[in-house]
C-alpha cells in the first residue's frame, strides 16, 4: 500500500472509529459507553482538582476575585502566630489609624485587635481566657472565630478622641468559654476585677482553634481595663476588602509592620515545603494508574462485548490489524472525551472548592484553575488510553475471527 | 430426472472449485504433547464435510440444498476461506487457499468474496451508506468514492432513500439488502450466502432473491437454503445430506423438485 494509501486508510480507519464512539454513546449503547467516558472524566477531574490545589499552595494563590483579609501586624522575628500572639509590640493610637483605613474606599470593614488572656471570674468560678477587644461594625462579622453583632457598633466608650462615652461592658463569649465559667446570656462577669460587664451573647458556632475560651469585648473598654489606654494600643488590625489594592495602601500605615493576608497566615507553612510538587504528581500517578486500570477494564468488557462485530469484520475481509487500529481509535477517542469532559469539570471543582474555602477557611483561593488545565487533563486521559492500549489489542486480537 | 452423477464442473471459466474437501471438527480440544504422553486419546470427532467435490462457474448462482447439519454452511465458509478444509484443496482461479496465510486469506475475502450472512450482521452503530463503504476503507479509497459507490449500490437494491439510516432503523429485508450491497462494493467475483432469506418473510424473500439474480452478472453466486422458493431460483442446485454431495440438479431439474 503506497503512502498516499496508507494515509487515506488511516483518515478512513479514524473516522470510522469516531462515528462508531459518537453512535454508541448517543444511540446504540449509551450506558456502557457514559459508563466508560464518566470513570475518565471523573478521574481527570481528580487529577485537576488536585493539581490545582497543587500549584495554589506552591504559587501562593492570588486570584483577587474574592474577598480579601489583611492582617497589619508589627513586624517582628517572634515565632508566634499573630493570631494568637499576646506579647509582641504594639501599635499606638490605634483608633485613629482605623479612621484612616476606614477613609480608603475599597475597605469594608478595619479594626484593631488587642488580645489579653485574662482572669474573669464569676460568681462559681474563676477562669483565664483570652480576652479580645475590637471595634466592631456592621460589615465585621467575626473576629477570633466569634460573631461581633451583640458588641456595639463603632465603640461607644471612645468617644471624640477620649476615654468618657457610654460604657456598655458587652461581652461575647464562645461556647467553651461559657461552659468553662458556667454562664450564659444575661450573666455579669468580672473581668480583672471590673465587674461591670455582661454577658451580651453566647457564640455556639464559635471558631476560636482548638476551643481555646475566648471573650470578646469593646476594645476601648479593654485597653481600659488593661491599662492600654496611655498610648491607645492594639496588637494588630484586621481589614476586609475587595480589591488587593489595598494592601499598599496599609503598608504606609506603620514603619514597622507587616501585611499579612489571612491565606498566608494558614498557609505560609506549607507553602515552604514541596508537598505541593508531591500532591501534584501522586495526583498524576494515581490518575495514571486507576485511569488505566478503569480503561482496561471498560474497554475490555465492550471488546468482549462487541467480539461478534470484530468476527464480521474479519468476515469482510478487514485484517486483524486494521480491527486492532479502529479499537485503538476508539479507545483514544473515548479516553479523550472522558478527559476533556474531567478537566472542565475539574476546573468547575477548583471553583468550588475555591468558594468553599473562603467561606470556611481562608480569605484568598487556595487553588489555582488555569486554561492549560484543560489540555493538561486531557492530555493526561489520552496518555491513559496509549498506555491502555498493549492490553486492549492483546484482548482484541484473541477474540477476533473465526465465523459469525 | 435426469441427475448428473459425476462432480459438476461448471459451464464457464471456474471462479472456486473444491477439489475432494473433508472438514472434521473435534468436540474438545485436541491433546497436547504430555497428554498423548500421559494417554489421552484423540476427541470424538465429527465429519461435516466428506470428500466433497463442486466447481462453481461465473455468472451462475448455485443453490446448496440439504437438511440442516448436512454441510451446507461449512462448505460455504470454506469456499469463503473462513475455514481450512482438514484435507482436500479450495482453488480460487488458480490460487489454492490453503497455501494462504490467515492475513492473506482475509485480504482475499476482501478483495474476491463477497459474504451475506441470515442475521445480516451489519454494524448497527453505522449508517447503511458507512456499512456498505466499510471494505472500501480497507482497500484505502477516497470517503467521496467510497460515499459515492455505497450511494450507487444502495441505489440499486432499492435503498437509495435510505442510506443515512442505521440498521435499527431499517426493515430485516431492507437490512439484506444492505448486506447484499456491502458484500458487492469491492465488486467481488464470487458471493457466498448463508440462509438469505431465512429471516424474511415470502415476498421480502421474493424481493432478496431478484436482487440476487441482477448482482449475479460477471460473478458467481452460491447460496445455502432450506427454503424451496430460494431453491428453486437458482441456476444450479447440489444436494447434501450428511456432508456429503448426494445428488446435482440443472435448473430445469430444481424447479421441478422444489417449485
Amino acid at each position: 500500500m503506497n503512502i498516499r494509501k496508507l494515509v487515506i486508510h488511516w483518515l478512513g480507519l479514524v473516522s470510522v472509529g469516531i462515528r462508531r464512539t459518537a453512535s454508541r454513546a448517543t444511540y446504540t449503547a449509551k450506558q456502557r459507553m457514559r459508563f466508560s467516558v464518566l470513570g475518565v472524566a471523573v478521574v481527570i477531574a481528580l487529577l485537576v482538582m488536585v493539581t490545582g490545589l497543587g500549584v495554589g499552595l506552591a504559587t501562593n494563590t492570588t486570584v483577587y476575585d474574592e474577598d480579601i483579609d489583611y492582617w497589619i501586624v508589627p513586624a517582628t522575628d517572634s515565632p508566634e502566630s499573630p493570631l494568637i500572639a499576646t506579647d509582641n509590640p504594639q501599635f499606638n493610637s490605634v483608633h485613629q489609624a482605623n479612621d484612616r483605613i476606614h477613609e480608603h474606599d475599597d475597605v469594608e470593614y478595619a479594626t484593631p485587635v488587642l488580645s489579653q488572656v485574662l482572669r474573669i471570674r464569676t460568681n462559681e468560678t474563676e477562669e483565664y481566657v483570652l480576652v479580645v477587644g475590637v471595634i466592631n461594625t456592621s460589615e465585621l462579622e467575626r473576629v477570633a472565630g466569634l460573631r461581633t453583632h451583640s458588641l456595639r457598633p463603632h465603640d461607644p466608650y471612645y468617644m471624640n478622641g477620649e476615654y468618657d462615652g457610654e460604657w456598655t461592658g458587652d461581652t461575647v463569649l464562645s461556647r467553651s468559654a461559657a461552659d468553662t465559667l458556667s454562664v450564659s446570656t444575661g450573666d455579669p462577669v468580672s473581668i480583672v476585677g471590673n465587674n461591670s460587664f455582661t454577658v451580651s451573647a453566647v457564640d455556639n458556632q464559635s471558631r476560636s482553634v482548638g476551643n481555646v475560651p475566648t471573650a470578646l469585648v469593646q476594645l476601648s473598654e479593654l485597653q481600659s481595663i488593661t491599662g492600654s489606654t496611655t498610648y491607645d494600643q492594639a496588637d494588630q488590625f484586621v481589614v476586609g476588602t475587595n480589591t488587593p489594592a489595598v494592601q499598599s495602601e496599609l503598608q504606609g500605615l506603620y514603619p514597622n509592620s507587616d501585611i499579612r493576608s489571612r491565606g498566608e497566615m494558614t498557609v505560609s507553612d506549607t507553602r515552604d515545603s514541596e508537598l505541593s510538587l508531591a500532591l501534584a504528581l501522586t495526583a498524576f500517578l494515581v490518575s495514571l494508574s486507576i485511569g488505566m486500570l478503569f480503561v482496561i477494564t471498560t474497554s475490555g468488557l465492550e471488546i468482549v462485548a462487541d467480539q461478534q462485530q470484530l468476527v464480521i469484520l474479519s468476515a469482510m475481509g478487514i485484517s486483524t490489524r486494521s480491527q486492532l487500529k479502529l479499537i485503538g481509535v476508539e479507545t483514544i477517542v473515548m479516553a479523550g472525551l472522558g478527559g476533556l469532559f474531567g478537566a472542565v469539570s475539574g476546573v468547575v471543582g477548583i471553583r468550588l472548592i475555591n468558594i468553599v474555602s473562603i467561606r470556611t477557611i481562608t480569605t484568598e483561593p487556595i487553588a489555582v484553575s488555569h486554561p492549560l488545565f484543560i489540555g493538561y487533563g486531557v492530555s493526561v486521559a489520552l496518555l491513559v488510553g496509549l498506555l491502555s492500549l498493549p492490553f486492549l489489542l492483546v484482548t482484541a486480537r484473541r477474540v477476533s475471527g473465526g465465523v459469525p | 430426472m435426469a441427475r448428473s452423477a459425476a462432480p459438476d464442473t461448471g459451464a464457464s471459466s471456474p471462479v472456486v472449485t473444491a477439489d475432494d474437501v473433508t472438514k472434521i471438527y473435534y468436540r474438545g480440544s485436541e491433546p497436547g504433547r504430555l497428554a498423548r504422553i500421559l494417554g489421552r486419546s484423540q476427541p470424538p470427532a465429527v465429519r461435516a464435510v466428506e470428500s466433497v467435490s463442486i466447481t462453481i462457474s461465473n455468472e451462475e448462482i448455485v443453490g446448496l440444498a440439504g437438511p440442516s447439519g448436512s454441510g451446507k454452511s461449512t462448505i460455504l465458509h470454506m469456499l469463503a476461506g473462513l475455514k481450512r478444509p482438514t484435507s482436500g484443496t479450495v482453488l480460487f482461479r488458480d490460487t489454492d487457499l490453503e497455501t494462504l496465510s490467515k492475513r492473506e486469506r482475509t485480504r482475499h475475502r476482501l478483495e474476491h468474496i463477497g459474504v451475506v450472512f441470515q442475521q445480516f450482521h451489519l454494524l448497527d452503530s453505522l449508517s447503511a451508506r458507512a456499512n456498505v463503504a466499510l471494505p472500501l476503507v480497507e482497500l484505502g479509497i477516497g470517503k467521496r468514492q467510497r460515499r459515492q459507490r455505497a450511494a450507487e449500490l444502495l441505489e440499486r437494491v432499492g435503498l437509495g432513500d435510505r442510506i443515512t439510516h442505521r440498521p435499527g432503523e431499517l426493515s430485516g429485508g431492507e437490512q439484506q439488502r444492505v448486506a447484499i450491497a456491502r458484500a458487492l462494493i469491492t465488486d467481488p467475483d464470487l458471493v457466498i450466502a448463508d440462509e438469505p432469506t431465512g429471516e424474511l418473510d415470502t415476498d421480502t424473500g421474493r424481493t432478496i432473491l431478484e436482487t440476487f439474480r441482477q448482482v449475479a452478472e460477471n460473478r458467481a453466486v452460491v447460496l445455502a437454503s432450506h427454503d424451496h422458493e430460494t431453491l428453486g431460483s437458482c441456476d444450479r442446485l447440489i444436494q447434501l445430506r450428511d456432508g456429503s454431495v448426494t445428488d446435482h440438479l440443472t435448473q430445469k431439474e430444481s424447479i421441478d423438485e422444489y417449485s
